[in-house]
C-alpha cells in the first residue's frame, strides 16, 4: 500500500510544472506550511467542514478518522511502553494484543484503547445507519458506489467489530481487557467453554487480519486513496498550486482526494429537479480517475457551483470538469475567427468602457435602462458592442475550446487597451467573469454593473427615490459564487425598494438553469429548473424579481407569473 | 454570329439530390439531436446571432444543408459561431441550437 501510494505521489509531483515546483520550494519555509498543517489536522481528523453540512454526519467521518488514528497512534505507545521503551514499528501494534497475552496489565491504557474502539464503532454504527437511513443525516441521496469501493468499505466496517470480537475473545480466554473488551470477554467465558474460545479466537483475529489487509491492498485503488491524498492536497493548496485551464499534474491531487461522500449530490440541480443521478461531480471525478469518463457526462453539468460550496474537501470542482471540457473538445485551428481582424464598431470616446455582452444585446430593456443611468450620472461612455461586437469567449471556454477563447480575449484586450478606458463596466456576469480571470487589462478596473451603479449611488452622482415596490433578488451564479459579488446588488436594490431573501439565498443560490456551460439538457429541461426556480422566488411574496444576469432574466421570465427585471432596469425606473 | 453579351448569364441549376447525396453524417447527427427536425426555418436564430452580424454566417442555411447531406464549407462556416447562445433562447421550437452548432463541428471536423 505504501509503496502505492509513493508511485503515486511521486509521479504525479515529477509531472507538475515548473512554476508549480517553485511555488513549493518557495511555500515550504513560509507560514503557509503551518496553516496547512493547522487544516490537516482540523479537516482530514476532524472533518470540521462536515459539520458545517450535518453535525452527525461530521461526527460520523470523525469518529472513524480521528478515533482510529488516535487508536493507531495510542496503541502504538501502548506497545512501546509493554517493549520496555524501544522503538517499535507503527505496525508493531496491530497483533500486539494476540501475541503478547502474558504480560502485566495496564488498566489506563486498556480503558483508553476500549474508549476509543468504542468511539469508532459508534462511526461505523453510524455508517451503517446511513445506508438505512440517509436523511437523519441531512443526505438525501448518497452515491451509488463501483464495486471495487464495495470492497474495501465492507472491509472498513468489519474491522472493527471483528477487532472488538477478537480482543474479547483474547481477554475471555487470558483475561484483562478494558470496560468493553474485559467485560464482554468475562461474559464469553462464564457462557462458553475455553477449547471453543480458543477456536473463536483464532477465526477471529484472523477474520480481523484479513479485513484490515484487504482493507490496506484496496486502499489505493479505492475511494480511500483520499484518506492520504487530502494532506499533500491541503499542502499544496496552500502553496497556491492551482488547477488550470489545461490538464495538470495537480489536478491528480484533487481528483483523488475526493471521497466519494457525495455531499454533492444533493444540491445539484439536475439531480432536485430533473433526476439526472450520474453525471454529478462525485461521479465525474470518480469517472476521470478510472479514465472512463465520457463526454455526455463531462458535459451535462451547469457549472453552477453549488457543490463547490459543499465539498467537504474543497476540490476545485469546476475547474476540473473545464478542463476535461478542453482535453475532450479543444480543436487548435489557427484559421479560426480570421473576421475578427480589423473590426471596430466601438462608438464614443470615454473613459468609461460599457460592454453590453450577447446577452445584454438580446436584452434591450437592459441596455436602454444603461443609457438612461449613464446620461443621468453624466458619464460619457464608451459603448464596445452596442452596434455589434466579439463575444467575451468565455461560451467558449466552458464548452472547452479553449484556443478559440484565447483569440476572442485577445481581440476584446486589443480593442480595450486601443481605446483607452480606465473603467470596464460590463452587465453581464459571464463575460465580466472572462474579463477578471483571463483577460491581461493593466490600469483598467472591470466592474460590473451593480458594483458601478452602486458607485453611483453612494457618491451622489446618481440620485435615485425610494420606492414602495418589493423585491426579491436571485443570485446569478457567475456573479455569486463565480466571482464573489452578492453585496452590492443587494445593496442597490436596498436603495429604491424592499429586498426580500429567498430560502435558498448567496451562496446556496440556485442556478436559472439556462446556464451557457450546459449543452446536454432540452429545452423543456431547462424551463423545468427555472419554474422551480421561480417558485421559491416567488414564495416570498415580492412583486418583482430582480436579477442582475440578462442570461438568469430570459430564463426566469419563462417561468414566472410576475415581472423579472434587470437591476438597471429598476434603477432607471427611480431616478429622481 | 456571336451572342451578344448583355451581361447576363444563365445560373446552373441548383438542386439538391437527395438520393446522391451521402447522408450518413446527417443520420448521426439527426439521431443524436432529433429536436432538429422541428426546424421551422424561421431564421429567429440567423437574426440574432453574434457571428452572423459580423460576418455572412448564417446558422440556419448551414443546419439545414447539413440535414441535406450537402457538407461542403459546412464545418468552415460552422466554425464562425462563437457559440454565445443567443439563438437558443430566441428558438420558438427550443431546440438546443448550441448543443447542434457543437455537434456539427464534431461530426463534420474531418470533412
Amino acid at each position: 500500500m505504501f509503496a502505492a501510494v509513493a508511485w503515486k505521489w511521486g509521479s504525479w509531483l515529477w509531472r507538475l510544472s515548473s512554476d508549480d515546483r517553485r511555488r513549493i520550494l518557495k511555500g515550504i519555509p513560509s507560514l503557509a506550511t503551518l496553516q496547512a498543517v493547522g487544516e490537516t489536522v482540523s479537516e482530514s481528523l476532524l472533518h470540521r467542514r462536515i459539520f458545517r453540512v450535518n453535525p452527525l454526519l461530521g461526527y460520523m467521518h470523525m469518529s472513524l478518522a480521528f478515533g482510529w488514528f488516535l487508536l493507531i497512534s495510542v496503541g502504538w505507545i501502548e506497545t512501546v511502553s509493554y517493549m520496555g521503551f524501544r522503538w517499535v514499528p507503527l505496525q508493531g501494534h496491530v497483533f500486539f494484543k494476540y501475541f503478547a497475552t502474558g504480560l502485566p496489565h495496564k488498566p489506563v491504557f486498556e480503558f483508553t484503547m476500549d474508549l476509543l474502539l468504542l468511539f469508532v464503532l459508534s462511526g461505523v454504527a453510524l455508517a451503517w445507519g446511513k445506508r438505512l437511513y440517509s436523511r437523519a443525516m441531512g443526505m438525501r441521496r448518497t452515491t451509488r458506489h463501483a464495486w471495487g469501493d464495495r470492497i474495501a468499505l465492507s472491509a472498513l466496517w468489519f474491522i472493527f467489530p471483528a477487532r472488538l470480537a477478537a480482543e474479547s475473545l483474547t481477554a475471555a480466554l487470558y483475561g484483562g481487557g478494558g470496560f468493553l473488551t474485559g467485560s464482554l470477554g468475562a461474559a464469553l467465558d462464564r457462557v462458553a467453554d475455553p477449547a471453543l474460545l480458543g477456536h473463536a479466537a483464532t477465526a477471529a483475529w484472523w477474520f480481523y487480519s484479513c479485513c484490515l489487509g484487504l482493507f490496506f491492498v484496496g486502499l489505493p485503488f479505492s475511494r480511500y486513496m483520499h484518506i492520504f491524498t487530502e494532506i499533500p492536497l491541503i499542502f499544496l493548496r496552500r502553496y497556491r498550486l492551482r488547477s488550470g485551464e489545461k490538464e495538470g499534474a495537480f489536478d491528480r491531487f484533487q481528483i483523488e482526494a475526493c471521497s466519494r461522500c457525495g455531499i454533492c449530490i444533493d444540491p445539484c440541480q439536475l439531480q432536485q429537479t430533473l433526476g439526472i443521478d450520474d453525471v454529478q461531480s462525485v461521479y465525474f471525478l470518480r469517472d476521470r480517475r478510472y479514465g472512463r469518463l465520457r463526454l455526455a457526462t463531462a458535459n451535462n453539468c451547469l457549472m453552477c457551483g453549488r457543490c463547490q460550496v459543499k465539498c467537504p474537501v474543497g476540490i476545485d470542482l469546476n475547474t476540473l470538469r473545464l478542463n476535461s471540457r478542453d482535453t475532450m473538445r479543444n480543436i487548435p485551428d489557427e484559421r479560426r475567427y480570421e473576421y475578427l481582424k480589423g473590426l471596430d464598431r466601438s462608438q464614443g470616446a470615454g473613459k468609461v468602457g460599457y460592454f453590453a455582452g450577447c446577452m445584454t444585446l438580446l436584452t434591450p430593456r437592459t441596455l436602454r435602462a444603461m443609457e438612461r443611468i449613464f446620461g443621468a450620472a453624466g458619464e460619457e461612455v464608451w459603448w464596445a458592442d452596442r452596434e455589434g461586437g466579439v463575444c467575451c469567449g468565455r461560451p467558449l471556454k466552458l464548452s472547452g475550446e479553449t484556443d478559440s477563447a484565447r483569440k476572442m480575449v485577445q481581440y476584446n484586450t486589443d480593442l480595450f487597451r486601443k481605446h483607452g478606458i480606465t473603467t470596464l463596466v460590463t452587465s453581464c456576469p459571464i463575460c465580466l467573469k472572462v474579463f477578471r480571470e483571463d483577460y491581461d487589462l493593466p490600469g483598467i478596473e472591470v466592474l460590473h454593473h451593480s458594483e458601478y451603479i452602486l458607485r453611483l449611488i453612494r457618491s451622489g452622482r446618481l440620485p435615485v427615490i425610494y420606492g414602495a415596490e418589493r423585491y426579491t433578488y436571485h443570485d446569478p451564479c457567475e456573479l455569486g459564487r463565480g466571482s464573489g459579488i452578492y453585496d452590492e446588488p443587494r445593496a442597490v436594490i436596498e436603495a429604491v425598494g424592499e429586498l426580500l431573501e429567498p430560502a435558498s439565498t448567496r451562496e446556496h443560490a440556485l442556478c436559472c438553469g439556462s446556464s451557457v456551460a450546459n449543452t446536454a439538457i432540452s429545452d423543456g429541461q431547462q424551463l423545468r429548473i427555472a419554474q422551480a426556480v421561480v417558485q421559491e422566488l416567488e414564495a416570498t411574496g415580492a412583486e418583482t424579481i430582480v436579477t442582475a444576469c440578462p442570461l438568469c432574466k430570459k430564463a426566469l421570465v419563462r417561468g414566472a407569473k410576475g415581472e423579472v427585471r434587470d437591476l438597471a432596469e429598476i434603477v432607471a425606473a427611480h431616478i429622481r | 454570329m456571336a451572342a451578344i453579351n448583355f451581361g447576363y448569364t444563365i445560373s446552373k441549376p441548383r438542386a439538391i439530390d437527395i438520393d446522391r447525396n451521402n447522408l450518413r453524417k446527417s443520420d448521426e447527427i439527426l439521431h443524436e439531436m432529433p429536436e432538429l427536425q422541428a426546424c421551422i426555418g424561421c431564421g429567429s436564430c440567423t437574426a440574432v446571432c453574434t457571428a452572423g452580424n459580423l460576418t455572412s454566417f448564417n446558422f440556419r442555411k448551414v443546419h439545414t444543408l447539413v440535414r441535406r447531406g450537402e457538407y461542403e464549407g459546412a464545418y468552415e462556416e460552422m466554425n464562425k459561431c462563437m457559440l454565445c447562445g443567443k439563438c437558443r433562447l430566441v428558438c420558438p421550437r427550443g431546440i438546443n441550437t448550441r448543443g447542434v452548432a457543437m455537434l456539427i463541428k464534431r461530426k463534420l471536423g474531418d470533412f
